[in-house]
């Protein structure tokens, strides 16, 4: 009887068994190194392209903030779906996960965007708001006043003789601000995104 | 703490047992907590058991974006589990409603203003790892001397 009870302490209390019943049997998968998480910071500076927030397909995922050192891109966890879209079109390389742009270098692959600026003649009012709003028209031209009549022929887009041309599309960086200060709606900001490839050296498919 | 209580935490922390609700996501993260339950993970490791129901439940894992269908199912279903219970909102949608999150929506993100909520896991859908400490790091905070803490 006591021979049988110390043979069953035995077989359950055997060290092997308790180690396999008490201790987790795999060890814990760690993350690989080419797994895509969270956009990091490279540590290169941010030019406020605003590339990032424009390619971002979930809603209030990344933002660029100023910080006391410059602009900074923030993603918000809860919103960011890791798609590194935002690494990808980056033209500075500010952001790193996984091993995205390792992929970008190798393959030549990179995003293209650009904007179109459309003026609806039968809304517009020549009043020059999109003119005079216009960042990059007051970085070309500080003399732009209201009115959006302006001497310089380098701008993006100015007022003549009632009606506003649009002289440099390609200069426009999308920030839609003549978009918010038009009152007729009739100025829109298309904003374009491509994917390009570049021909690999050594002649690939 | 008595050596009861020592006892009663270690045993508790291998055995949680888990029910999963889907308030309306689009299977990602579902999916996920099902590969946690795959040998490649393996949950049941860690003593995490997933059953299912509510009442035998210490730990709810809430995955979707609230549609209004769990109005009136969701605080009841939270009321069910004895305590002492904890909620993980696993992926975006319980926390932020993600991509579903837009204007004119039938959703209410996020989750934790009808449940309360111990643990977010971010990520669409977020990795069986990162669900897996989640549920670990919720069981010390939850369970650990939970009849001390009652008196």
């Amino acid at each position: 009887m006591a021979a049988s009870i110390i043979w069953y302490l035995r077989e359950f209390f055997r060290p092997g068994w308790l180690k396999k019943f008490l201790f987790a049997k795999t060890a814990p998968l760690t993350t690989p190194p080419y797994f895509r998480d969270f956009p990091e910071p490279t540590g290169k500076p941010c030019q406020h392209a605003l590339f990032c927030m424009m390619v971002c397909p979930a809603p209030g995922a990344i933002d660029v903030v100023m910080e006391e050192d410059g602009w900074r891109p923030r993603i918000h966890k809860g919103h960011c779906i890791r798609c590194g879209l935002c690494v990808e079109a980056c033209p500075n390389g500010v952001l790193r996960s996984g091993r995205i742009l390792e992929t970008r270098k190798a393959e030549g692959t990179a995003f293209i965007v650009t904007f179109r600026i459309s003026i609806d003649p039968d809304l517009c009012t020549g009043c020059g708001n999109c003119a005079t709003s216009c960042p990059v028209n007051k970085q070309l031209d500080p003399q732009i006043g209201a009115g959006g009549h302006s001497s310089n022929d380098e701008v993006i887009m100015r007022v003549l003789d009632g009606d506003v041309h649009v002289l440099h599309e390609e200069k426009c960086t999308g920030c839609k601000t003549c978009e918010v200060s038009c009152p007729t709606r009739a100025i829109q900001i298309a904003r374009i995104l491509e994917g390009t490839q570049q021909p690999q050296k050594g002649g690939g498919q | 703490m008595s050596i009861l209580q020592t006892i009663k935490d270690k045993v508790r922390s291998r055995s949680i047992h888990v029910s999963y609700v889907d308030l309306g996501s689009c299977n990602g993260c579902d999916i996920e907590v099902l590969a946690c339950l795959a040998p490649r993970y393996d949950i049941e490791q860690y003593g995490i058991y997933v059953h299912n129901n509510p009442r035998e439940a210490d730990v709810l894992i809430v995955i979707g974006a609230y549609t209004p269908g769990w109005q009136e199912k969701l605080t009841p279903l939270w009321e069910k589990i004895p305590d002492p219970k904890a909620a993980i909102a696993v992926g975006n949608c319980p926390i932020s409603g993600c991509c579903f999150n837009r204007r004119g929506a039938y959703i209410d993100p996020p989750v934790s203003k009808h449940i309360p909520v111990a643990a977010e896991v971010p990520g669409c859908p977020p990795r069986p790892t990162e669900i897996l400490a989640a549920i670990l790091s919720v069981r010390d905070a939850v369970f650990a001397n939970w009849e001390g803490r009652q008196r």
